[in-house]
């Protein structure tokens, strides 16, 4: 018969709980920070999942140079991002487009200020398999005739016929991606215009897989990836694609796409920071405005995109400057200098 | 006798109904072997990618068991993540134990038996079949925005709290109900009140199949990843979390983070970051496992969770 009692059960519960907590507890002691040269505080950071990793290097440096602040970088993409952002629950934003009017308004209801700044530039490549050895180039109309709404392209052949006559296996971001609005806009002339029997993916490096291990692929993502699986013995390369600045065929590569010539599939970065924020503790997000925008050409490289333009740097800090002095604050009394390139 | 049997039945061929007869017991037995197969293969594709990672990068284990993570994957480690996941379920099972449990004392012991308590069992189990973004999406709303919480550990444990609480609530339903009444009758026999039969005689006796529930329960939330990423969490957890109110990335949601990461050091990361997780849930399911089995010899019945 079971016993009426069982002192073993409550016992259990409370000496699970103990344990737990204490490890926790342990891990606690010894990782209290400290501070002591001058810049201190939170910075949050809201945004692109794109932009994301700049910021996050930027945060990473500024942290390490003042130990006493401490950004907090949330990547929930640049729509829910800007629904933080424009109710200010974030001090800085990174977006891998513009506001749109809608976040514009819900700025303008929440009395959000805020102005942008360009950080970098994100390229999109059209890649295919190393074995591939027809397709060199190809031009927007090609792309467009490839990629649009109920397309009839179904093997190469159909592209230019002299291609081959094999079936095109296509790789692609899904909807959900900044990255997907901007190529199907630019190159389908409309945001969300595009096939809907291709392979469609959340995970750029799935589309690069998939190109590398099949001859007769055709794919679409950002370059960074690529050339990072290319690093590691990728079997994968980049088409030149037509420039629809001067017509020739340029491969997104550091001098094309920074010289502006491989367009239009290069797109801007941005990242966005309230005013709000920066009144309430002008040394603290002016400094760390200022910082990224010193270093932004480092830290866009550093995690695969493209450097903006110098004329981008010396805007950003004049841009700075001019609503640094509109809240009152002289831009020389920051913390952080400003470094012109 | 055989003779006789074989003349009567010679002309009928059973071959055919014997064929059909072992296909069919073929295809029961490959239906489950089938989870088994699958299980086995994932098992095997994360310790081969884990390897491959180990392999191929430079990675410090220790490191990678202690460190914050960071952009530069030669300097990322787990240790911050692994620490949220602990606050995280800590608070979670401080949260989500003491109203299960005195949701399902209620259910069996106090509440009168009409329409209204079979409505709120019934619904229960539905509860426990909500996809667990929508308890994201609800902590994102009311405790993250309108209270203003924040993007905080606690805000993830209330989450992952309301998710499992119906998963605990039904375990322990079912550990007190399976008290048998004569031990209750017992007590008041001897002159106990109800609050005193259920604390010192009821619970103590369900305890042990409540826990398993509860840690089972936990085995589920350690792993949850899409309402924390509602809740909101870093790219990289690059400090270790201080409290209940700081930032945080737990485990799953790192691990989600470093896979679309540009540089390829990343996704080895990832790899080794899915192996820790499978060792805590496996810790979690031993645990649960040695609870049951241990008080199943010495206490008796204790129903199955």
């Amino acid at each position: 018969m079971a016993p009426s009692q069982n002192p073993n059960g409550g016992l259990t519960r409370r000496t699970a709980i103990t344990t737990i907590g204490g490890i926790g507890l342990a891990g606690l002691a010894g990782c209290m920070g400290s501070d002591g040269d001058g810049l201190s505080g939170d910075v949050a950071a809201s945004g692109s999942n794109t932009v994301a990793p700049i910021t996050q290097v930027a945060a990473e440096d500024f942290e390490a140079e003042y130990s006493g602040v401490a950004v907090a970088v949330e990547p929930e993409g640049t729509g829910a991002g800007f629904q933080e952002f424009c109710q200010a629950n974030s001090d800085f934003q990174s977006a891998s487009r513009e506001i749109t009017d809608e976040e514009i308004d819900l700025c303008g209801e929440n009395d959000v200020d805020y102005t942008h700044y360009t950080v970098g530039q994100d390229t999109l490549a059209v890649g295919v398999n190393e074995d591939n050895d027809w397709c060199e180039e190809i031009t927007l109309d090609e792309l467009e005739e490839i990629w649009q709404f109920e397309s009839d392209v179904e093997q190469w052949s159909d592209v230019r016929d002299d291609w081959p006559d094999e079936d095109i296996a296509l790789h692609g971001r899904d909807s959900a991606s900044g990255t997907f609005d901007y190529f199907t806009e630019h190159i389908n002339g409309e945001m969300g215009n595009i096939r809907d029997d291709y392979s469609a993916t959340s995970q750029t490096d799935e589309i690069w897989d998939a190109v590398a291990d099949n001859e007769y692929a055709l794919g679409w993502g950002g370059v960074g990836h690529l050339r990072s699986l290319q690093e590691q013995d990728g079997t994968l390369r980049a088409v030149e694609v037509e420039s629809d600045t001067d017509g020739e065929f340029y491969p997104p590569e550091e001098e094309y796409i920074e010289g502006g010539e491989y367009s239009p599939l290069a797109r801007p970065l941005f990242f966005y920071f309230n005013h709000a924020s920066l009144e309430e503790d002008p040394d603290l997000i002016g400094s760390f405005a200022r910082f990224y925008i010193n270093n932004q050409h480092g830290f866009a490289e550093e995690v695969g995109f493209y450097r903006a333009t110098d004329d981008d740097v010396v805007e950003n800090h004049d841009q700075l400057d001019s609503v640094l002095e509109e809240i009152g604050e002289d831009p020389d009394e920051l913390t952080v200098e400003r470094q012109d390139p | 006798m055989s003779t006789k049997r074989e003349e009567l039945f010679a002309d009928v061929d059973l071959s055919q109904e014997k064929l059909l007869n072992r296909l069919f017991h073929g295809l029961l037995a490959a239906a489950s072997l089938f989870g088994l197969v699958m299980l086995a293969l994932l098992l095997l594709d994360v310790l081969w990618e884990s390897s491959q990672a180990l392999l191929t990068f430079d990675i410090d284990i220790g490191q990678f068991l202690t460190g914050t993570s960071s952009s530069r994957a030669e300097q990322a480690g787990f240790g911050a993540s692994i620490l949220a996941s602990i606050w995280l379920m800590v608070l979670t099972a401080v949260l989500a134990f003491f109203i299960a449990v005195g949701c399902a004392i209620y259910l069996v012991e106090y509440a009168p038996r009409n329409r209204v308590t079979r409505l709120i069992e019934a619904n229960l189990a539905n509860l426990a079949g909500v996809p667990s973004i929508v308890y994201g999406l609800l902590v994102l709303a009311l405790i993250v925005n309108d209270a203003g919480l924040g993007s905080v550990i606690l805000a993830g444990a209330i989450a992952l709290a309301l998710l499992i609480v119906p998963i605990i609530i039904v375990a322990s339903i079912e550990s007190i109900r399976a008290v048998p009444s004569s031990v209750r009758d017992g007590s008041y026999a001897m002159g106990a009140t109800k609050w005193q039969t259920i604390r010192k005689v009821v619970l103590p006796q369900a305890m042990p199949g409540i826990l398993t529930g509860t840690i089972l329960a936990l085995a589920r939330a350690i792993g949850e990843t899409a309402p924390l990423i509602m809740v909101g969490t870093l790219l990289h957890a690059t400090r270790y979390p201080m409290g209940p109110l700081s930032d945080f990335s737990a485990m799953p949601t790192q691990i989600y983070n470093w896979t679309y990461q540009a540089d390829r050091m990343f996704n080895g990361l990832a790899a080794l970051g899915i192996v820790v997780l499978l060792v805590a849930l496996i810790a979690l399911y031993v645990l649960a496992g040695y609870l049951r089995r241990r008080y199943e010899t010495e206490g008796g019945t204790i129903s199955n969770v």
